[in-house]
């Protein structure tokens, strides 16, 4: 996909955007609210099973561009969508898309929990219930424990399965958010700043856990603390303004930080 | 020092000086806000005080017990206990006797008065008890009739003994029967058979609420289930569904507006859609229901919207997030969390179309139905349209009844509103 676009983006941002074995394709990705651009010409690949982190000061747009990628900016009235996004070599904003089995590809975990008011079951098996994904109630029960045990929830809440979802601790409801995301089998899961309403004990939990799925998914996770960045992902991303500025290795990014701007916001001078 | 920072001495000072002030004030609303509520409780208790006390006597009429020889011969000739063969016996004429020999009127004038101390549904009464225990035939035995209206006014002391007779309703003759017959204690005051089991009746004191409470049943099922899901579905898909738009505002702005239009309005409109164009009978609960079910559809929907809105975002998030389509977002977990909120806003338009009397009257609900509505479309009338045809008899016993008919709509409203009040508590969810 190395046409003239991408290179005009390329002269925007700093690092390699693009990937070997790319899952998700950016490309001259516009988000528009009203009048207001707040993503300006993305380009960026998102690898197969690989933990990318955006990063980069409030109002960046980060939370917007990720939102992209399952399309829940199609909530939002005003908002608009340039560009080409793919997901193996399929354009998701293309009319013949359904959002539905687009969104149950690419889950996502939100910055607050947001557990449904139902029992810890249902929460997880809504999924898979709506979509059809369980052949009958056993095949269900598997699907729920599994999905439990890979977020790491089952030891301390498979006695009380039938308890609501909202009597949760916060970081037990972010879990339980990641293991209703997991059951549904998504290739991608992009997390929009899970850790910020978690304490610091909770937050490692999350974080380990997002060490082990990035086995097995690819994660697209927003943040607002570097060191998360660090912990957790392989390659970063840094937004300004909109703009995505620089690309790279985690560590490259965090080490040696080739454009002034990456810079002053890993130094802490801006943001 | 003007243009300066003040000095944090000044300032402790200040706020200190302040602070009772402030306080009086916080006091104050406090005050007021009191005064309000034991206010409003005071007239509350006052209403409730006045109706019932007034009204529970409407409850109560009073009767006189005869010895009633139940001969098959006279009761029921052809003796099938048909109607006809009922309504051919001679039931008023033994009732009568019974009484005569009770109170030995002289004369054919004497008796003539005498006859209208029991009311005039007596013989329907023998007819309905020897119906429903036909062994009753042969034997004698102690039937209560209730007493003509005038005769329990005078009892109840609204007619005075001491005004001249000429100014009296019932005259000394009748006067001295009644003396006689509670002399024997014939006479007594129970909880009245006819009020809750009886219906429309030009005699007060056979006139009872059955058929108007029976038609208000019909006519708010009849709304209910226009209403409540017309309502939830409008207000699904303006909050929901629809795009926010001109068109959308504008309906948004009319269905506001429709929310204060009066209540007779709607009636008109009834009348001339329902009735004219439609060519539907008059007074049928159906006819009754659905101009009820307009009346409170803006209720229902504001209220909707409102509960649909209060809808935490994230919820709905979660489900797209996850892959709900639409349909699934609304019906998994829209209406869910909203319904509390909906079944609130529900009641509540349902308790206003229950107190409602204009619309019905343009409809002609306002007949005089002696016949109970077995089904929406047989004629009948409402609590309120009862009450207010009562209020308008001259007759003195239809005061009462009208109280306690009001007690009886009082009665509903309130046990409507608890419904409202526990259906929310047992719905909501916390989150």
């Amino acid at each position: 996909m190395n046409n003239i676009n991408d290179l005009k983006s390329l002269e925007l941002t700093v690092g390699d955007v693009f990937s070997k074995n790319a899952r998700l394709k950016a490309r001259n990705v516009n988000v528009f609210y009203g009048n207001n651009k707040a993503i300006d010409n993305v380009t960026i690949d998102i690898g197969s099973k690989e933990v990318i982190s955006f990063i980069g000061p409030s109002g960046c747009g980060k939370s917007t561009f990720l939102r992209c990628f399952n399309r829940m900016n199609d909530t939002i009235d005003t908002c608009l969508v340039q560009g080409e996004i793919t997901i193996d070599d399929e354009n998701i904003y293309d009319k013949k898309i359904d959002v539905v089995p687009l969104r149950a590809r690419i889950g996502m975990v939100f910055q607050k929990p947001n557990p449904f008011p139902k029992s810890i079951y249902d929460n997880v098996a809504y999924g898979p219930r709506i979509h059809g994904l369980s052949e009958n109630k056993e095949h269900l029960d598997v699907i729920v424990e599994e999905s439990l045990k890979r977020a790491g929830l089952w030891q301390e809440v498979s006695d009380r399965l039938e308890s609501p979802g909202t009597g949760l601790s916060g970081g037990q409801q972010q879990r339980l958010c990641i293991a209703r995301a997991i059951a549904v089998s998504p290739e991608v899961i992009l997390m929009d700043e899970p850790c910020s309403a978690l304490d610091p004990i909770a937050t490692a939990r999350i974080e380990d856990l997002i060490h082990e799925l990035g086995n097995d998914y690819s994660i697209v996770i927003v943040t607002h603390s570097m060191q998360q960045a660090a912990r957790v992902s392989k390659r970063t991303a840094y937004f300004h303004l909109g703009k995505l500025i620089e690309v790279g290795k985690t560590k490259e990014i965090f080490t040696r930080p080739q454009h002034h701007q990456t810079e002053a916001y890993i130094s802490g001078k801006i943001g | 020092m003007n243009n300066k920072i003040i000095t944090p001495f000044e300032a402790s000072n200040k706020v200190k000086r302040s602070i009772a002030k402030r306080r009086a004030k916080d006091n104050r609303l406090k005050l007021y806000g009191r005064t309000a509520i034991c206010l409003a409780v005071c007239f509350l208790l006052i209403l409730f005080y006045s109706i019932f006390s007034k009204g529970y006597s409407g409850f109560f009429q009073y009767y006189v017990t005869l010895d009633i020889n139940f001969d098959r011969e006279r009761i029921d000739p052809k003796g099938d206990l048909s109607d006809n063969s009922l309504f051919d016996g001679e039931a008023s004429k033994i009732v009568n006797e019974s009484l005569f020999s009770i109170i030995q009127p002289q004369g054919r004038k004497a008796k003539k008065q005498a006859k209208k101390i029991v009311s005039s549904g007596k013989d329907v009464r023998i007819a309905r008890m020897v119906k429903n225990d036909p062994s009753l035939f042969g034997t004698t035995t102690k039937v209560k009739f209730a007493l003509d209206d005038d005769i329990d006014s005078f009892l109840r002391g609204y007619i005075k003994r001491e005004t001249p007779e000429s100014e009296r309703r019932i005259s000394n003759k009748v006067i001295e029967y009644i003396d006689k017959l509670n002399k024997e204690g014939r006479i007594s005051y129970e909880f009245s058979d006819y009020i809750l089991s009886g219906s429309a009746s030009g005699n007060p004191e056979m006139a009872g609420i059955k058929g108007a409470f029976i038609g208000s049943m019909l006519t708010l099922s009849v709304c209910l289930l226009i209403a409540f899901p017309l309502g939830v579905a409008t207000a699904i898909y303006l909050e929901e569904v629809a795009k926010k738009n001109k068109i959308t505002e504008f309906i948004e702005v009319n269905i506001n507006n429709l929310a204060a239009v009066p209540s007779v309005v709607f009636g008109i409109m009834g009348l001339a859609i329902f009735i004219s164009i439609f060519g539907m009978p008059r007074s049928i609960p159906l006819v009754g229901g659905m101009v009820l079910a307009l009346m409170t559809l803006p209720t229902i929907i504001i209220s909707s919207r409102a509960a649909i809105r209060a809808v935490p975002p994230s919820v709905k998030d979660a489900a797209y997030g996850i892959g709900a389509s639409k349909l699934q977002v609304i019906f998994h977990h829209v209406i869910p969390l909203a319904m509390p909120g909906m079944l609130t806003g529900t009641i509540i338009g349902m308790a206003q179309a229950l107190g409602e009397t204009a619309p019905l009257l343009m409809i002609g609900m306002v007949a005089f139905i002696v016949d109970v509505p077995n089904s929406i479309v047989d004629p009948g009338t409402v609590l309120p349209v009862q009450i207010f045809m009562w209020a308008d008899f001259a007759e003195r016993m239809f005061i009462q009844k009208t109280s306690a008919a009001i007690i009886v709509l009082l009665g509903f409203l309130i046990s409507m509103n608890a419904l409202a009040v526990y259906l929310r508590k047992k719905l909501e969810r916390r989150w």
